[in-house]
């Protein structure tokens, strides 16, 4: 039933959206190959090439040329354009799309100037730049087509398509390629997957929709995914996960620039029978600023924040220090909040107040001995609750950097996070000591568990090795990691040790592949278990 | 055969080819030689043409030693174009891109670049560390390129942010011999 709604949800939203269901390209583009590129965004139909614009403007010629950065279109060799009754011919034609100027290249004669219309031409100059055809290597293309419909601005559908760069990528009927820059694009409330890749079915300047194909938990799985967007200054972007699995989920998020001044951010997500949302509107006041948080989820729990930060205060040597004061509170409807539930009297526990100051030191990068730089910083935060009880977090962390050469570095960082919760004359209560040990997930009993009395630390220290020369693509990383931390026993929080190779480079210069391969030693019972990761990009 | 082996060949792409006369892109026209065919040019597709003593131009296998067809000499033109232009978009040039993050940026976290390339997958590329604060990446792209990009931390919850903690506009790494774009993370969308 809640899929349902979801899914009918997420129809509504569709179907209110502006024009996209009904977007129309203004650029039909044709001929025995169509090649674009996607990081010039160059378009060129060869082989009889023929060109179509939405008011009625027909062109074909040899090869045409359409430059979707700049909204023009280059027509070569045999070059003829219609409008209406109105025709001309020239050796090549330089067509603005996003106005009404067409100039005509004639090689006996130079270049006349006219309008769509194909009235009056007159003389005028050479403009290179109106006249500019790439050189380019088709085998080199990102898609291949023989239509391609374009919305400037905005998006390209080409069909049938193909893509001769990308490997493993199946050739499908019709793609749509979205350039618009708008931030809405870039903002997805899909879960993390190993794979995915989108596939646009329809789109607009201010919108799109799309089907994703993923690889989730060692399975196939499709999502759904709209996406509005107005410019950078706000944003609508609703998803479903796995929509025919019992393990849907599904989220939306929503966001408004107001003035100068002020942000409006909303989300909510559905995942296992739970479900939650958050409303936070931000202020800025120059370098200072503050946020209100409403968070509400499933069950009946509900928070609100109210906080103010400082700008960053630059003290000597360089420190900067920015203090961070909250106010707020934790509720559950009908009582017992939790902790408080352990109380002979939780149930009046309905909602407790609470207040918080947070302090952040930073060191800048400064030099070292042995040629290599540190940095370091200090994080301590302090949270009163009206009920007597704090609660304290301490990070601290150090990284430092030595470069070897040109292209190889070595990093080591370390972080120590200290948190503790303090009841006052209660904390037995709070922690007592468990009946039975925590059993970790292969059932080993953690005798360990006895100890937790409100207080846990993580520590955390890597050494990476880098190599990636200055003024190329690839890069490799070998990367060891130990966490020593309060409660981790065999399986239980995070890995022990941890080794990982990351690679990163070009075979061809459009298509990047994105190469990872980790152990994880003597954790859960296991000599060590390997993982994968890998990413093709354009 | 010496005469022919020092010519000077340049790489061009015919906008349309009549009779003796050849246009090129950028717009310029210049004069077949004798003997020479139209049918030796494609309107779109690259090629190499030599120049005569006499400003003729003959076609000619382009090589990679092949210059640029802005080198043309301008008295080579039957018309000439108001403006020079180099349209050579086959070479890959270097785009440096160097970032640095806020101190707040958590120091185990990855620093990405997502373009429009990726549909902006958040982590479409990891950017190589040059230490605590500071990344860099040399993003290859072809000459003539405008590659729009944010910087994250490899998903869009964790997207860049201004120091008004609002969205900023895309950042355009251009496509250009030895540019360079720098960018100063002012804060996450997940830290405030």
């Amino acid at each position: 039933m809640r899929r349902c709604l979801t899914a009918a949800l997420v129809g509504a939203v569709c179907a209110a959206l502006p024009q996209a269901a009904y977007a129309r390209a203004t650029v039909l583009l044709q001929g025995g190959s169509v090649s674009f590129f996607a990081d010039t965004l160059a378009v060129i139909a060869r082989d009889g090439a023929s060109l179509r614009l939405v008011d009625g403007t027909h062109a074909v010629a040899d090869a045409v040329y359409v430059d979707l950065k700049s909204d023009r279109a280059v027509l070569a060799g045999h070059a003829r354009v219609e409008h209406g009754a109105a025709a001309a011919e020239a050796d090549a034609i330089a067509i603005d799309l996003d106005s009404n100027r067409v100039d005509l290249l004639h090689v006996g004669t130079g270049v006349s100037r006219t309008t769509r219309t194909l009235a009056n031409p007159v003389p005028a100059e050479i403009d290179a730049q109106r006249f500019a055809f790439p050189d380019v290597d088709d085998r080199y293309a990102y898609i291949r087509a023989r239509h391609a419909a374009i919305t400037p601005r905005a998006n390209a559908r080409f069909s049938p398509a193909t893509f001769p760069t990308s490997v493993g990528a199946v050739p499908v009927p019709s793609y749509l390629y979205t350039f618009a820059t708008a931030a809405g694009f870039g903002v997805s409330t899909l879960p993390g997957a190993t794979f995915d890749q989108p596939y646009g079915l329809v789109g607009t300047p201010t919108s799109l929709t799309a089907v994703h194909a993923r690889w989730e938990n060692n399975d196939p799985a499709f999502a759904l995914q709209e996406q509005l967007a107005s410019g950078d200054t706000a944003y609508a972007t609703g998803a479903i996960d796995t929509p025919l699995r019992g393990t849907s989920t599904s989220g939306f998020n929503a966001y408004q620039r107001l003035g100068t001044r002020y942000t409006f951010l909303v989300d909510g997500n559905s995942a296992f029978g739970s479900r939650e949302g958050d409303a936070t509107l931000g202020a800025a006041f120059g370098p200072a600023g503050g946020r209100l948080t409403y968070h509400l989820q499933s069950g009946g729990y509900s928070s609100f924040d109210a906080s103010l930060r400082s700008p960053d205060e630059v003290l000597i040597g360089g420190i900067t220090l920015r203090l961070t004061a909250d106010i707020g509170y934790d509720a559950q409807r009908g009582g017992d909040l939790y902790p408080y539930t352990v109380l002979p009297d939780g149930r009046s526990y309905a909602t407790v107040w609470r207040h918080g100051l947070d302090a952040f030191l930073a060191t800048p990068i400064v030099r070292a001995p042995l040629g290599t730089t540190i940095g370091f910083t200090l994080d301590a935060d302090r949270t009163w609750y009206a009920f007597p009880r704090h609660g304290d977090t301490v990070t601290a962390a150090a990284n430092a950097s030595k470069k070897l050469s040109k292209s190889l570095a070595v990093f080591a960082g370390y972080q120590n996070a200290w948190t503790s919760q303090i009841y006052p004359d209660r904390q037995a209560l709070f922690f007592p000591i468990p009946l039975a040990p925590l059993l970790t997930p292969d059932g080993t009993p953690y005798f360990g568990w006895y100890a937790y009395n409100g207080t846990a630390v993580a520590r955390y220290m890597n050494l990476d090795l880098q190599y990636a020369p200055p003024t190329s693509s690839t890069s490799l990383r070998l990367s060891a990691r130990h966490a020593d931390d309060f409660f981790q026993f065999d399986g239980l929080g995070r890995p022990l040790w941890e080794l990982r190779f990351d690679a990163q480079f070009r075979p061809f210069p459009n298509v990047g592949i994105a190469l990872g391969r980790s152990y994880d030693f003597g954790w859960g019972g296991r000599r060590w278990v390997p993982g994968w990761s890998f990413a093709i990009t354009p | 055969m010496a005469a022919a082996a020092a010519a000077v060949v340049f790489r061009i792409i015919p906008l349309a080819c009549s009779g003796d006369r050849l246009a090129v892109a950028g717009g310029g026209v210049l004069r077949l030689a004798e003997g020479s065919s139209c049918s030796a040019f494609v309107p779109g597709r690259a090629t190499g043409i030599t120049i005569g003593d006499d400003g003729r131009v003959a076609p000619h296998p382009a090589g990679p030693d092949a210059l640029a067809a802005a080198k043309i000499p301008r008295t080579a033109y039957i018309f000439a174009p108001a403006v020079e232009t180099d349209a050579d978009e086959t070479t890959l040039v270097t785009v440096q891109i160097d970032v640095s993050v806020p101190p707040r940026t958590p120091p185990g976290d990855d620093i990405y670049i997502s373009t429009e390339r990726s549909n902006w997958s958040p982590s479409e590329i990891r950017m190589d560390r040059v230490d605590g604060r500071h990344f860099r990446y040399a993003l290859q792209v072809h000459r003539g390129a405008r590659i729009a990009f944010r910087v994250t931390r490899g998903s869009s919850a964790t997207l860049e942010r201004d120091t008004a903690r609002a969205l900023p506009p895309a950042h355009i790494a251009a496509g250009e011999p030895n540019a360079r774009v720098t960018v100063v993370v002012a804060a996450w969308a997940d830290i405030d």
